[in-house]
């Protein structure tokens, strides 16, 4: 009688006995093992996020408290009256311009000698000594009030410290220990007070600045040319507005009230369409990004200028047009770029790029150009070249990807129809891959926006917006950067404090840019994309 | 599986072996040139001490006291207000030593016709109010002002004793490092800066009498100079163990012979 067999699979499969662990076969297990890492990258990716975002959001509360501070120890009142007497400097900076060019125009044009030239422009230098001792009265009175205001901005300070320390110990429970630490209230009222009582005086000295400027003007010294008279009588003219100017001062002053309250969004707006980055001040710290994120883009703008042409050229080049011999030497060797450590190119830029540059840019021949010569050897314009270096072999493998993903038959068919190689090269094909040579680009962009020591090394670390008046001459002015200024501050920082966080928010600029460039570049493929033939 | 129980074995016998350990953080002043010397000197005295020098500026050498991640703070600034509470806060009491005396001085290009500077004038360079040559004498071009960065107490220094508390002008280039603005100074005709006196040596940079007074260490001593200032060894109350007795070799004559070779100006 034949044995009943059970109604299932195939009989080779039934007896196939598999090693087992915990239940699980091999497959199982590495099929585990790869989704587990998969897994663990996006955590840790969530983690980096939100650790990010948790120290940076805190910034802005303290911000708002920075800002208010500012207000209820009286600074911003003296910072108005020290505005005045910033503006009253740049004038005398007018007036040095003004001997300089008397200065050439002895020596140069009529040929008196250094002594004769100096003798002559004695009249000058006794008329410009005279209108900057006329501000001495209100440098003194802004430097008695900066040094009140700073006392009780200290005070607070040392207080906020104070507490700080009185909760440490309540949370040790050394109870004794808390009660002995007395918190003096500060009374920004009275400090304030000394501050806006000095406004009737504030007003006399003002009547009396005017005056006196008026009478240094009478006074002015006769111009050598005519050329000089008219920049002398702008002189004047420009003395005339700043006086006119006081009034609106004096308004501000009577007008300012220290419990104005700071609206939750000036924290927002002061850091990012704040023109200034100034840290670890005597008198008032300010965290805007604006130099910081100008500089940056600055440095991106020079790098790409350089690395488009050299990296998508060389790309269509070694795809299209270069022998197999070429492309076995080229290709490797500008995959190669991207194994120097940056830190060895920020070296190379001190040591030996930034001197070249500036040495090259003293050429008489090329003095045309705008910017040349400079004197600074660091600055946005070696740290663009370096970049563009950095940049190129990311852009020349992705576009190179691209115009190689161009189908086979656009060419052919363009070749039949009677076109030639660099007609083909230049309507057929590079239209073809745009989509994936821009998306290059983009990420190259990317690259070089977040690359940290070549920036800290060689672009000059300037905190100021770079002068865009002068034109192009911008590309050789020092800057500074978002990456330089989180590598160079992050040292110095006390944890958990408004620098500490400020550096955090600037992070946070850094990655939504970095995510809108990917999103841009991830979108532009898709739009592009060749329909799948 | 021998082997391997040998080898780990070996391993924690080596890192045990290492011997003392001391971590020094905190100012470029001294931590560039000074403390790595007298580490080298010590180690050949006490064979088995090794030596961790970070010289990322005074505040990091201050902070790392704070935290506790250093034995000894180098700092070339005293402590301020806010710092010394913050370490109340976390129980720890700063005490500083006074190591060496440091003179700032202030370098231009070697081919500046500029010899001389009154006080006045180094704070309106330094905080922007002029901005060309001409206008304390040297031929006609724009200043380069380049000072330290924000993490160096030489910076704060500078700003505490020759600017009157007022801020650098925008316009300064912040280096990391003395060496960095003596090699920056010295390959720019119009460039200015302040090193310590460790650097004023280097080739290509000369030094400005500050009210005629040159940087000498007699005129330190007798206070003729107005920009010198004590440099500081801070600890977590009073030293001890090994680091007590490299502070106190530090202060001994050979340490001072050290720091007078190299251009500090010793304590006594």
């Amino acid at each position: 009688m034949p044995v009943k067999r059970p109604p299932s699979g195939p009989s080779f499969l039934r007896n196939r006995s598999r090693f087992r662990f915990l239940g699980l076969t091999v497959d199982d297990m590495i099929r585990a093992f790869f989704g587990g890492n998969a897994i663990v990258s996006i955590v840790v990716l969530a983690l980096i996020t939100i650790f990010l975002f948790k120290e940076g959001y805190a910034f802005f509360g303290d911000n708002r408290r920075n800002l208010e501070t500012y207000r209820q120890a009286g600074l911003e009142y003296v910072d108005y009256m020290r505005a005045q007497q910033q503006d009253h400097i740049a004038l005398t900076r007018y007036l040095s311009d003004l001997r300089l060019r008397q200065f050439r125009h002895f020596t140069e044009v009529e040929g008196l000698s250094l002594a004769e030239a100096n003798e002559t422009l004695a009249a000058f230098d006794e008329f410009s000594g005279q209108f900057s001792d006329t501000v001495e009265n209100l440098r003194g009175l802004v430097g008695d009030l900066t040094e009140h205001a700073s006392a009780i901005k200290t005070q607070f300070l040392v207080n906020e410290d104070k507490r700080v320390q009185k909760s440490q110990l309540l949370a040790e429970r050394l109870i004794e220990e808390a009660e002995q630490v007395r918190i003096d209230p500060v009374d920004f009222a009275s400090g304030v007070k000394v501050l806006t009582g000095t406004l009737p005086y504030y007003r006399e000295l003002n009547e009396e600045f005017a005056q006196s400027l008026r009478a240094v003007l009478e006074a002015a010294p006769a111009m050598p040319t005519p050329k000089l008279q008219a920049r002398l009588e702008r002189f004047a003219e420009l003395v005339g507005q700043y006086i006119a100017g006081f009034p609106k001062v004096e308004r501000r002053l009577e007008t300012w009230d220290y419990e104005d309250p700071v609206p939750w969004w000036r924290a927002f707006t002061s850091f990012i369409f704040g023109r200034e980055w100034l840290t670890a001040s005597f008198w008032q710290d300010w965290y805007g990004i604006v130099p910081l994120l100008t500089g940056s883009l600055l440095v991106s703008f020079i790098a790409l200028l350089f690395a488009i042409p050299m990296g998508v050229g060389a790309a269509i080049y070694i795809n299209q047009m270069a022998r197999p011999m070429e492309q076995k030497i080229i290709k490797p060797s500008i995959e190669f770029i991207s194994a120097i450590p940056s830190v060895v190119l920020g070296f190379f830029g001190i040591a030996v790029l930034g001197q070249t540059l500036r040495a090259i840019s003293g050429i008489e021949w090329l003095s045309w150009v705008p910017g040349f010569p400079f004197s600074e050897r660091l600055n946005a314009f070696t740290a663009g070249c370096l970049l563009a270096l950095i940049a190129v072999p990311t852009i020349f493998t992705l576009a190179e990807d691209a115009i190689n993903n161009v189908p086979r038959a656009f060419k052919e068919a363009s070749l039949a129809l009677g076109a030639t190689r660099l007609q083909t090269i230049g309507r057929i094909i590079v239209p073809a891959s745009l989509s994936g040579i821009i998306s290059a680009v983009l990420l190259g962009l990317g690259r070089v926006i977040g690359e940290t020591m070549v920036v800290l090394l060689c672009a000059g670390n300037r905190i100021q917006i770079p002068d865009f008046t002068n034109g192009l001459a911008v590309f050789t002015e020092p800057v500074h950067t978002m990456t330089g200024i989180i590598a160079q501050e992050m040292g110095e920082v006390v944890r958990g404090g408004i620098h500490y966080r400020a550096l955090f928010c600037v992070g946070i600029v850094l990655f939504f840019l970095s995510l809108l460039l990917n999103y841009m570049a991830q979108k532009l493929v898709h739009r592009f994309r060749l329909p799948a033939t | 599986m021998k082997r391997a129980l040998l080898i780990a074995a070996a391993f924690v016998a080596a890192t045990v072996a290492q011997g003392q350990k001391i971590v020094i953080k905190g100012s470029d002043t001294l931590g560039a040139k000074l403390v790595p010397m007298l580490a080298e000197e010590y180690k050949a005295a006490h064979p088995g001490v090794n030596f961790e020098i970070a010289a990322e500026g005074s505040t990091t050498g201050i902070a790392a006291i704070i935290d506790s991640t250093a034995q000894i703070g180098m700092s070339s600034r005293r402590a301020k207000a806010t710092e010394m509470s913050a370490a109340q806060a976390k129980g720890v009491t700063m005490k500083p030593t006074i190591v060496a005396f440091d003179g700032m001085a202030v370098i231009v290009h070697e081919s500046s016709p500029v010899k001389s500077l009154t006080k006045r004038q180094v704070e309106q360079i330094f905080t922007g109010d002029i901005t060309d040559w001409s206008a304390v004498g040297g031929t006609p071009g724009k200043i380069s002002v380049y000072t330290r960065n924000t993490s160096s107490g030489t910076y704060s220094d500078f700003k505490d004793l020759a600017m009157k508390k007022r801020d650098y002008a925008p316009s300064a280039q912040k280096m990391a490092g003395n060496e960095q603005i003596a090699a920056e100074v010295a390959k720019n005709p119009n460039g200015v800066g302040y090193v310590g006196l460790a650097y004023i040596n280097d080739p290509g940079i000369q030094v400005v009498a500050i009210d005629g007074a040159l940087p000498t260490k007699e005129a330190v001593h007798d206070k003729k100079y107005a920009y010198a200032r004590p440099t500081f060894f801070y600890t977590n109350g009073e030293p001890t163990g090994e680091a007590a007795k490299f502070i106190e070799f530090a202060l001994s004559d050979e340490g001072q012979k050290v720091a007078t070779k190299i251009g500090f100006v010793p304590v006594k």
